[in-house]
């Protein structure tokens, strides 16, 4: 048990690094779903699958499209312009 | 300021925060032991007092119900302040048309993607209700069920194409849905407060322990919260999928459906 | 102790991130990271070794279990981080829509015309 929540937590904090080195948005999209998905394998490791359902659904699959979407309305505002 | 000042700056703010934080992390309490008797407590009381079997929603809607009443109050005014944002440019006028961004390119969708998201997202919007629905027995709540069933809406904007999807999706009922929820959860609050009772009191009969419906009015705001949060999600999605197809020119008349 | 650390750590590039970003949707994302650092101390706090989730329909009650106050509190606001994240974005698609960039160097308040 104990190696297990010490690995997510490495896990978590590697994938908190790797989203703030992305600097490209495009790229940083699929560093935000690891890191989305590492949180939730970390809250369902910690007891708390509520929690977790929460985050895997949201980090995962909303807020990865909430920044696609962001990004494409962007390129088209800009090739429009 | 440049950004090598800036870096200075936090460098400095680093040096200085350096030894408290370590303090701080050095008499933080052991992880893992116990440290909170309300927590205990509301472990050992909840199960009788309210017959539910699932403590965080316990706590959720009924112990700490007012915070999350603030909480989706602020949820009602992001996503208001986001639509407002992203629909005030384009204007009210066509918003149940579906915006058509002339030249942008139409890529066929094959038939395995369209009858996979079909039965995928019909079977997500059933778990999502019944993750809602059994939110006061079992893992799950009304913010998760919500959450899955808009991703349910994503897998049917994957599987239809955007036309279809707004065809199926207006974005009055996501509305009508994010409204009635916040209502429903603020009448709740209200109605025991007109009784005499303390706001948020649970009047309403508590159900039997590990039954579905349990918990009287935990049971009421869990699917109030679920309805609100699968309308708030899913408006966001649809304005922002808008946006990405909407001309820049306001006076481009957007084409008639066919 | 290590969860403090990673809160500590999450949160200082979080911080690091937001400072030195040099496009606003990077910057959003590394907010992101900073809160989840605060959803990490939280669970943290609220964990206990050898105890379930605070669930108990297969287990009596009475059977150890983690602490729910805590999960409750990340958990409303996981889904209300999104909604504010997904209000951020907005504001940056309609900043990029009025001044053509989304540098936060090259960005300076609108003054009013004098």
């Amino acid at each position: 048990m104990k190696p297990l929540v010490m690995t997510a937590l490495i896990l978590t904090a590697l994938t908190g690094l790797l989203v703030v080195l992305s600097r490209d948005p495009a790229r940083q999209v699929f560093a935000l779903a690891a890191n989305g998905l590492m949180l939730g394998i970390l809250f369902f490791v910690l007891q708390a699958p509520d929690v977790a359902y929460s985050q895997i659904a949201v980090g995962t699959a909303v807020t990865p499209l909430l920044y696609l979407a962001t990004l494409a309305a962007l390129r088209i505002n800009k090739e429009h312009k | 300021m440049s950004p090598a000042a800036r870096r200075v700056i936090f460098l400095f703010a680093l040096v200085i925060m350096a030894p408290a934080a370590r303090l701080v992390a050095h008499s933080m309490p052991t992880f893992g032991a116990a440290t909170s008797r309300y927590a205990s407590t509301v472990n050992e009381l909840a199960p009788r007092l309210r017959h539910v079997s699932n403590m965080v929603a316990a706590v959720n809607f009924d112990i700490r119900g007012f915070d999350t009443l603030a909480e989706e109050t602020m949820l009602l005014c992001a996503v208001v302040g986001a639509v407002i944002l992203l629909r005030g440019s384009r204007g009210e006028r066509d918003s149940d048309k579906a915006g058509v961004l002339p030249g942008r390119a139409d890529i066929a969708r094959s038939d395995a993607t369209t009858l996979v998201c079909r039965v995928g997202g019909t079977a997500l919007l059933l778990f999502g209700a019944y993750v809602a629905l059994h939110g006061t027995v079992t893992p799950g709540g009304g913010f998760q069920g919500g959450v899955i069933a808009s991703s349910a809406l994503l897998l049917l904007y994957l599987g239809e194409g955007y036309r279809c999807w707004r065809n199926l999706i207006h974005s009055a009922v996501l509305a009508a849905f994010e409204g009635v929820g916040a209502l429903v959860f603020v009448l709740a609050a209200a109605w025991p407060l007109a009784q005499g009772h303390p706001a948020l009191d649970n009047l309403l009969p508590l159900g039997k322990f590990k039954d579905l419906y349990s918990g009287g009015a935990i049971f009421l705001t869990n699917c109030a919260v679920g309805l609100a949060v699968t309308g708030s999600f899913g408006q966001l999605i649809l304005e922002f999928l808008e946006e990405t197809r909407s001309p820049e020119d306001e006076s481009e008349p957007n084409e008639a459906d066919t | 102790m290590l969860p403090w650390l990673v809160t500590i750590w999450l949160f200082g590039i979080g911080l690091y991130g937001i400072i030195t970003s040099r496009n606003y949707i990077h910057l959003v994302g590394c907010l992101s990271v900073c809160q989840s650092g605060s959803y990490v101390l939280l669970l943290g706090i609220g964990f206990k070794w050898q105890a379930g989730p605070p669930i108990f329909y297969d287990h009596p009650p009475g059977t150890p279990a983690v602490d729910p106050v805590m999960q409750a509190l990340v958990l409303t606001d996981i889904v209300v981080g999104a909604a504010v994240t997904a209000l951020l974005l907005a504001i940056a698609i309609q900043v990029h829509k009025r001044r053509g960039t989304l540098d936060p160097q090259h960005l300076r308040p609108l003054r009013p015309d004098t």
